[in-house]
């Protein structure tokens, strides 16, 4: 009776614990959600804004070849930038977690972030630029004669992207490999797999959780960048996010910006819906031979 | 192990915390909110960047005891939103014109008490000549009309054509810039071509767009409205199409004979902004005198000295300025006001993204 009230109390107070959360998310994300929702079904303003007018316009202009263009290298630029950050946060988080001085490296990972992004993403400029710092030691080191075009192009974008969403990737890879245990890797060698193979098919499967979230936390917001392609980037780094910017304020068209918007929410929600699955999934696997033996046991 | 693994956690929330902290720093907001002082009134201006003279707003709240708060914008589009949204409390606004007449028509404004602003006699009447949609100031008062040119870096380039035909110079590919914003590219191929920049004719668009396209934007680096005058200080361009106050306020004075700038003869596209008082205003008495203490032909020059523009709204300033201005006030006969082009808009849009877009 006793335990009865006090859980019935606990799950009273879990609403109320849980409370400025939910309002906070309600107020600050879920309507403004619901407002880029109603406006992209609106009809735009003349100068801006929007008419109450139920439209699919801008649904109609967003298949428009020039957006889709866009869309497809937004695609395709975060899908190569996130496959690399990937592969180069892998080691790096093996070796933090492996590591003694894991605050060091933590800290190291951390610290270029107390630096305002668009100041690094202007150090950037100076080090890749045709008289920066990487061309100039070439030139000095006699490599090259003339300066290589390191700046204004795709690559330049996809470098940068990089850098700016390392951290993101490092952090969770980080934490799962540290969870890990490394005697299961071990074990691997003991039964004959080689080393590589021992990584491959006993450490990556176990770091699954970990990889997925390090792949949306860089996709994400590198699918909704808009200041790295708009300064390092040339002719041809227009990106979604640049697009839905320049409907806001250079042509006045509410509810094609609220459309993009959209499609990135869309993106965004797949992600994390298949980050949740994944994680369900992978925990039912955990458990299942668990419930093999409670069926064996209850043979016996 | 089992406090280890609790040191862990605690580390990594730390570190994401860290993370989650710094990122609100790198994005938030840096608006500059100045508390009033308990004596005098407070006078809310909303201007462009890079636009207000530091030395002519001390003058102005010592010798009218108030104090001056300044919020910036950076394009018409976000001002205008800004205002549509709710923001108020401004007491002088400046817009340029194809949004002063926006805003006129959407009913956004105050009317100009002209009585209260004696030093209107020195505008310019050849600027309201062009000021159509307010040629008498009832709305508006002109601040400044200037254009965007051509700066040159001559260290790097030794012959060039000195109109916008440069941009089709094969010799300086990969070396130049165009200001990333569509009316006035659009404006400038226009103007090339001998059109007017607010035209709507199907015709002389497409064939604008057929230069920009196939002739200008093959030897640019980028279309570049935000970090150009930065890349032309170190050398990376050449050749940028932009506004002369940002081209030398990256410069050091001692390298300013190293750039050619310029207005191509041809023409191009113009903006006139002005001091307009929105509705919503708190203090219109202290907003005109403002507009006219600004007007005062001694201040007026102070402005236009500290940004080295020439007088061209202004009447009487041009003989009381101390500085050479980066160009003439005569350098503008050419150049025609961006109006409003209204539900046209659309078809600049529908270029500018074969501009943009495509590559």
């Amino acid at each position: 009776m006793n335990s009865h009230i006090q859980e019935k109390r606990g799950r009273r107070l879990g609403i109320t614990y849980s409370a400025p959360m939910g309002l906070w998310l309600t107020f600050f994300f879920l309507v403004p959600l619901c407002i880029i929702i109603l406006y992209s079904f609106l009809k735009k303003g003349l100068y801006g804004g929007v008419e109450w007018e139920f439209t699919l316009t801008a649904y109609r202009q967003m298949l428009n070849p020039n957006f889709m263009r866009v869309f497809l290298r937004t695609l395709w630029v975060a899908a190569l930038s996130t496959v690399i950050t990937i592969t180069l946060a892998l080691p790096c988080g093996y070796a933090m977690a492996r590591s003694r001085h894991q605050v060091m490296w933590l800290a190291l990972v951390i610290i270029p972030f107390w630096t305002n992004s668009l100041i690094r993403i202007y150090a950037w400029i100076a080090i890749l630029s045709s008289e920066g710092f990487v061309n100039e030691a070439l030139k000095a080191l006699g490599v090259i004669g003339e300066s290589l075009p390191l700046i204004y192009n795709q690559g330049a974008v996809i470098t940068v992207l990089i850098y700016m969403y390392i951290p993101f990737a490092i952090l969770p890879l980080f934490t799962t490999i540290d969870k890990f245990d490394f005697q299961l890797l071990e074990a691997a060698r003991d039964l004959g797999a080689s080393k590589p193979e021992s990584i491959f098919k006993v450490m990556i499967p176990n770091i699954r959780s970990g990889i997925i979230t390090a792949v949306i936390f860089t996709f994400i917001p590198i699918f909704g960048a808009y200041t790295v392609p708009l300064l390092v980037g040339g002719k041809d780094s227009y990106m979604i996010g640049n697009i839905i910017v320049d409907q806001v304020t250079k042509t006045r068209n509410w509810p094609l910006a609220s459309a993009f918007s959209l499609v990135i929410t869309v993106v965004s929600t797949i992600g994390v819906i298949w980050m949740m699955t994944s994680t369900a999934s992978e925990r039912a696997r955990l458990k299942a031979p668990a419930q093999v033996v409670d069926a064996n046991g209850g043979i016996t | 192990m089992e406090k280890k693994a609790f040191t862990r956690g605690w580390m990594v929330a730390v570190a994401a915390t860290l993370l989650v902290v710094s990122l609100f720093f790198a994005t938030g907001c840096s608006k500059d909110e100045a508390s009033s002082k308990g004596s005098g009134k407070t006078l809310y201006l909303y201007n462009w960047t890079y636009y207000t003279p530091e030395s002519v707003i001390e003058k102005f709240e010592k010798e009218y005891g108030v104090k001056v708060v300044l919020d910036y914008f950076a394009s018409n589009e976000d001002m205008f939103a800004k205002l549509k949204a709710g923001g108020s409390g401004y007491d002088i606004v400046f817009p340029s014109q194809d949004y002063t007449s926006i805003m006129m028509a959407e009913k956004m404004l105050l009317p100009i008490d002209k009585s209260k602003i004696p030093n209107l006699q020195y505008i310019s009447p050849l600027v309201l000549g062009k000021a159509t949609y307010d040629p008498d100031m009832s709305w508006s008062v002109p601040y400044f009309m200037g254009a965007s040119g051509i700066a040159v870096n001559k260290t790097k380039v030794a012959d060039y054509a000195r109109d916008w035909s440069i941009f089709a110079d094969k010799k300086l590919a990969g070396r130049m810039s165009m200001l990333d914003d569509m009316r006035e590219v659009m404006g400038d191929a226009l103007a090339h071509l001998g059109y007017s920049v607010n035209s709507t004719d199907d015709a002389e668009l497409a064939a604008a767009q057929k230069l920009v396209n196939e002739k200008w934007k093959p030897n640019l680096v980028k279309f570049d409205a935000e970090g150009f005058a930065k890349s032309f200080s170190t050398g990376e361009f050449w050749v940028v199409h932009g506004y002369a106050e940002a081209v030398f306020e990256e410069l050091e004075e001692n390298r300013w004979d190293e750039v050619d700038f310029f207005l191509p003869p041809e023409g191009g596209p113009m903006y006139l902004d002005s001091m307009v008082i929105p509705k919503g205003a708190r203090n219109i008495e202290l907003a005109h005198q403002f507009i006219d203490f600004i007007h005062r032909p001694e201040i007026y020059a102070e402005f236009l000295d500290r940004f080295h523009f020439p007088a061209s709204v202004h009447t009487k300033a041009a003989e009381l300025m101390t500085v050479e201005p980066f160009y003439q006030g005569e350098d503008l006969a050419n150049y025609e006001l961006k109006n409003d082009v209204g539900a046209d808009l659309e078809k600049y849009n529908e270029i500018w993204q074969t501009i943009r877009y495509v590559n």
